[in-house]
């Protein structure tokens, strides 16, 4: 399969106090399009470094970052903000819905930025809610759903404009296990139906070896194992 | 992003903050209240002197005179020279440049017409002064009776006649006299005059009346002498000035058609005596009232091209113009003090706002919102609580100007005062403070709303 993004001695250093922090510290890797990929590692590994970089919410010290064969590191603000519109959609493990709109509304927003028309982007948020299994709760505000309708609102948010790529950090950190296999269920039938590149950050990793095609584990900045699922 | 989707969300927000929003408009609408509830005083002001003024005559009245080029004469004054002993030393005659326009001096009933024909020209008249020796009983005096046009009854002096009445129709045997003057005629009871009889009597030709006295100086047996009764039906307290509606200086007026009567068969007889001395000329000045004062100059300069000399005391309307558009400006300044706390108020609320959402713009920015996105959601913020800020304030400044007018109306009546409208509100006024309250708002809000756009995604979606 092709390749949708490529990373070669990735390097995000940050300095903090008198010391500098090297979160990040020479990553290479590549995922193909349509692979569910999996970034394991504890707290403070570098796995949610690296999903920002490949969001491009944030810049790489070193290193380059390739997707859809363009550098992020060469981008300009405005770039960035159009890769983010229409590359890739973020599933955040606080859900990050605004709470002052209703589902439809967090999903209306986003298409809001890609200049989509109202009428079309309402059928389209509630399609997307319908799809999610929330067609009823369309006009419920965040504090009036559960985490786990809250992130499936995420989801439906990061799909709205139709994204090649779906980055989600710790998706289920916040969800019953219950929950969380129904979340990753949803994530890889989104790989599996509709051919979406999926990368996860997680610590928890079986749950990343029943659903992930590989698993990347970080450590200090750098890959110390990657592999593929025995299932697989 | 569409602008009206920019629009949305930016009054979307601002409404979930309602008691915020609320409170930041209402600084904004005092602000603005107090910018135009100031301004439109100074322009309220203004327009009660030029109203009053214009109504005097004093300024949308041209005075035409021939166009000679006489040192020292009217033309010579509306140049700036001097006039008096010795002007004729200082300023010569000279003769008119080859290319100037010819100088004229017909001043009679075609160039009347001429000059009414000009656009913008209300209405044309001559300065008509009949010399008559005015007679009350036993005593008689000589004077120079001025014409007043019948259009001047709600002019100048004309406007409130102390005793009495204007004249009934142009070619009345009427006549008004200035207050001094009756006072002259009756120190005791000058109102008494009205109703009396005047007897003026002046020179014509051939045999219109009764022959002159044999040896009356330098008339021949063609002379006659006419004697005409005319009813004193008004007195006025003052005179008007000499450029004014009637132009004036006498203390006599009578219609301006017996006047120009009077003027014609006095000049006939002058004519008929010296026929080398005739003259194209029929009148010595024409006054020209124009439709708008600020239409003075323009009107003036064209009676110039033609060749006579014109001038106005429109440069003077000028001159107290830019005095009250240096009152205006002062008045702005202290009405601006608020709103200067207005806007520190709304760099507050939208800094606040960003603080509270902070997360918010993260969220934002992390779906696909530019940093310009954001600039303008927050921009749109804080000119929308500009412009309902101005509207209210608007509002408010009318009404509280209309307190205060109804208030003063009230004291200068009591003082015996003419009351009027203090408070001008024109549209341009309206218009100017909304239109300046949202730009105020925008620049207040062009620092948070750069904050804003500059946040760190990451930082922000960390924020709690």
């Amino acid at each position: 399969m092709a390749t949708l993004l490529e990373t070669r001695d990735l390097k995000k250093h940050y300095q903090m106090g008198g010391s500098v922090v090297r979160a990040l510290d020479g990553v290479s890797l590549s995922v193909a399009q349509g692979e569910f990929v999996a970034l394991l590692g504890t707290s403070g590994s570098g796995k949610s470094t690296l999903l920002n970089l490949i969001a491009g919410l944030d810049r790489p010290t070193e290193g380059s970052l390739r997707i859809f064969d363009r550098d992020l590191a060469q981008m300009s603000s405005e770039e960035l903000s159009l890769h983010r519109r229409r590359n890739v959609g973020i599933i955040f493990q606080s859900f990050n819905l605004v709470p002052t709109m209703t589902a439809r509304e967090n999903i209306t927003l986003a298409m809001m930025f890609a200049g989509v028309p109202r009428t079309e982007r309402d059928a389209a948020a509630r399609s997307l809610l319908d799809a999610v299994g929330l067609g009823g709760r369309q006009d419920h505000r965040p504090r009036e759903l559960s985490g786990g309708e809250q992130q499936r609102v995420a989801i439906a948010r990061a799909l709205s404009n139709k994204p090649h790529l779906l980055l989600a950090d710790e998706p289920t950190g916040n969800l019953d296990s219950h929950t969380s296999r129904d979340i990753l269920g949803t994530l890889k039938n989104l790989s599996e139906r509709e051919g979406k590149t999926i990368i996860i950050v997680t610590h928890d990793a079986s749950l990343a070896d029943t659903y992930a095609n590989r698993t990347i584990t970080l450590l200090d900045g750098v890959i110390i194992d990657e592999r593929t699922p025995s299932r697989v | 992003m569409t602008f009206r989707d920019t629009l949305g969300l930016a009054l979307r927000n601002l409404g979930e903050a309602k008691l915020r929003t609320s409170l930041t408009t209402l600084g904004v609408s005092i602000g603005i209240a107090s910018l135009a509830g100031m301004v439109s005083l100074g322009v309220g002001l203004q327009d009660q002197f030029v109203a009053r003024f214009t109504k005097s005559g004093l300024f949308d009245s041209i005075t035409v005179t021939p166009g000679q080029d006489i040192p020292g004469g009217l033309a010579t004054l509306a140049r700036g020279g001097r006039r008096g002993f010795g002007a004729n030393r200082r300023a010569p005659r000279t003769a008119p440049s080859p290319d100037a326009t010819p100088l004229r001096s017909d001043l009679n009933d075609e160039t009347v017409k001429e000059l009414a024909a000009l656009e913008g020209v209300r209405e044309v008249y001559p300065n008509v002064r009949a010399p008559v020796e005015a007679k009350y009983g036993s005593d008689s005096e000589g004077l120079l009776a001025a014409g007043v046009p019948m259009t001047a009854h709600d002019e100048g002096a004309f406007q409130s006649i102390t005793f009495g009445r204007f004249f009934s129709d142009d070619g009345a045997k009427e006549c008004l006299l200035s207050l001094d003057m009756a006072k002259r005629i009756d120190p005791a009871n000058p109102q008494n005059l009205i109703g009396k009889d005047l007897i003026l009597i002046h020179a014509a030709p051939g045999s219109r009346g009764a022959a002159l006295p044999p040896g009356d100086a330098g008339l021949s047996a063609n002379a006659s002498r006419v004697e005409e009764p005319y009813r004193i039906v008004g007195i006025i307290e003052r005179e008007t000035g000499p450029f004014g509606g009637s132009a004036t200086v006498s203390g006599l007026m009578i219609p301006l058609g017996r006047a120009k009567a009077i003027a014609s068969a006095t000049r006939a007889l002058q004519q008929a005596l010296v026929p080398e001395r005739a003259s194209e000329r029929t009148y010595n000045a024409l006054i020209v009232k124009v439709k708008h004062a600020q239409a003075v100059q323009d009107i003036e300069d064209q009676i110039k091209k033609k060749g006579f000399s014109a001038f106005s005391l429109n440069d003077a309307l000028q001159g107290a113009k830019r005095g009250f558009i240096i009152l205006d400006i002062v008045l702005s300044l202290i009405g601006s003090i608020a709103l200067a706390v207005s806007s520190l108020g709304i760099m507050n609320t939208m800094v606040m706002s960003i603080l509270e959402r902070t997360r918010e713009i993260g969220i934002m920015k992390a779906i696909g919102g530019s940093d310009g996105d954001i600039r303008r959601i927050f921009l749109i913020e804080a000119s929308a609580i500009g412009f309902f800020g101005g509207v209210t304030g608007v509002v408010l400044g009318w009404v509280v100007g209309r307190i205060i007018n109804f208030g003063a109306n009230v004291y200068i009546q009591n003082q015996g005062g003419t009351p009027g409208n203090l408070f001008s509100l024109p549209f341009w006024l309206i218009g100017g403070a909304i239109g300046f309250s949202v730009t105020i708002s925008l620049l207040a809000g062009s620092y948070p709303a750069a904050r804003a756009a500059r946040l760190d995604p990451i930082r922000a979606l960390r924020h709690d």
